[in-house]
């Protein structure tokens, strides 16, 4: 039996639905062309209450945090949202997430679907006796609002001056009369901001279900399709895909995220390693002369098999095959030519740094303002 | 003839991997059908066999890609490819434009078609063989 998002009754009706991470979702509405230059050029919602929404509280909070992540938590500012790792104790990736910092000692902390039950029971496995954490991912909804447009369509709806959320910032506010979080964050490279409404369980969708229909006038839904078109456009991870529990952060080109100078966090020993910190193979953006890259397609030069493909999908952006790869470190150079077996037949394409669309027609950054 | 919402025009002959064929002059023309191309969503990419190509019945003859996804086409006959649609290198949304029309994707000359073309659907075989799987 699959489990339902407080939307799934809007979704039922309007989307052909799919199942993911154990969940019945929207993958299209209309067409995934048609809802990824929504996002592009205007602005898109994404039901992303299927996620893990974790508060954590209590003066024990930035502590446990502290030993979790490798990024540093104490000096996170109030009111800001960082993208950060939690890492196994060989340093591997058991997930990406975004911590919310809404008090000294109150945190959200939002994960993937699919990776939810691993990390509670990472988190409850390093917790403190009488720290505050609560799952909070079945009584709170979550809206995903996305493109250049997408302050213009959710204010309205905002109690809060949008324009005071800066990009990875986020305050409690009001979202269609219902208490909400918002955060100046996404998954497809726009600006554009993520809404948890609290009070909203499956049971009583009704709150969730009013921001959703009034955003619905002003932005698109859209479906997983273009959620994942829209991510690897941008060269966004996919846990699960392109990271997972066996890649380091080095592996996946996330190092940056370690704080530096940081030790005493889960899977630090390992990372202080030299060894591991030059890996054989890295994470690397792809981009192909023809043909549609998918996951697990052999990447090869003259010398033979130098990589795999991690995930791709045609770009509808840049109208060609675009990927993440897993490529030897020394063939991984922004510029470096390789083929990749599309079935039967090699085609050629070249290691790119993402996002892969030209930054002055696309993404958050051409919008000026934030 | 209409199966919920998929355009199953008379006088095609169809597969069960929902692919058609119209037989003209001694060529046959071959494309995708509605149901499939409605169920791709939206197609961004067709890899076609070149003209010269040796297609035999119901092996693959070409994919047809989604955004997310790629399926392989199956040639409704056999013989050799004399027409590949080229609009589809530029304009592959043809496919579900006018899965019947402007987006065919080959046409063959066939080699056993007498014989061959019994195996294939007419419309109503095919809507009931859609109509049946539908309800699964």
């Amino acid at each position: 039996m699959l489990k339902t998002t407080q939307l799934h009754a809007y979704h039922a009706s309007h989307a052909k639905m799919t199942e993911f991470a154990g969940y019945d979702m929207p993958l299209w509405y209309t067409t995934t062309t048609d809802e990824h230059f929504a996002v592009r050029n205007s602005s898109g919602i994404f039901d992303v209450s299927h996620m893990g929404r974790f508060e954590v509280k209590g003066s024990q909070a930035t502590d446990f945090l502290e030993g979790l992540v490798p990024t540093n938590v104490r000096p996170q500012p109030l009111g800001k949202a960082f993208y950060t790792l939690l890492l196994n104790d060989r340093g591997g990736i058991i997930d990406d997430l975004i911590i919310e910092r809404l008090a000294d000692d109150r945190y959200m902390v939002v994960v993937n679907a699919a990776n939810a039950h691993a990390d509670m029971d990472h988190m409850t496995a390093h917790a403190p006796a009488g720290l505050g954490m609560e799952d909070l991912t079945g009584s709170t909804a979550m809206i995903a609002v996305q493109g250049p447009k997408a302050a213009e369509s959710l204010q309205p709806l905002t109690e809060a001056d949008l324009g005071q959320i800066k990009r990875f910032r986020c305050a409690e506010t009001k979202v269609a009369g219902e208490r909400a979080l918002v955060s100046r964050t996404g998954y497809t490279g726009e600006d554009g901001f993520e809404v948890i409404v609290y009070g909203a369980s499956v049971e009583r969708p009704e709150g969730a279900m009013r921001a959703w229909e009034k955003l619905a006038a002003t932005s698109t839904p859209c479906g997983l399709g273009a959620r994942d078109s829209l991510r690897l456009e941008a060269g966004l991870p996919l846990h699960g895909s392109d990271i997972d529990p066996a890649t380091n952060p080095f592996e996946a080109d996330l190092a940056w995220v370690i704080s530096a100078g940081k030790t005493g966090y889960v899977g630090s020993a390992v990372l202080a390693d030299p060894a591991v910190r030059q890996p054989q193979a890295v994470r690397r953006g792809l981009v192909l002369d023809s043909g549609i890259p998918r996951h697990g397609f052999e990447v090869a030069d003259s010398s033979g098999k130098v990589g795999f493909v991690t995930s791709g999908t045609f770009s509808p952006i840049m109208r060609k095959g675009v990927a993440q790869c897993r490529v030897r470190r020394d063939r991984s150079e922004f510029g470096t030519r390789v083929s990749v077996r599309v079935r039967e037949a090699p085609v050629g394409g070249t290691i790119t740094k993402p996002p892969f669309y030209d930054e002055s027609l696309y993404g958050w950054k051409r919008t000026k303002g934030n | 003839m209409e199966v919920q919402g998929y355009q199953i025009p008379d006088g095609l002959m169809y597969t069960k991997e929902h692919e058609w064929a119209k037989e003209e002059g001694g060529v046959v023309r071959v494309g995708i059908t509605d149901y499939a191309a409605k169920t791709l969503n939206d197609v961004v990419y067709v890899t076609s066999p070149k003209v010269g190509a040796k297609v035999e019945q119901l092996k693959p003859l070409g994919t047809v890609e989604s955004i997310k996804a790629v399926s392989e086409i199956y040639s409704p006959i056999s013989g050799t490819v004399t027409k590949v649609n080229g609009e589809l290198d530029s304009h592959p949304e043809l496919v579900n434009k006018s899965p019947y029309g402007e987006g065919w994707l080959v046409e063959v000359k066939p080699s056993n078609f007498a014989a061959e073309s019994k195996i294939l659907l007419d419309a109503g075989g095919y809507a009931a063989y859609l109509g049946s799987l539908l309800k699964k």
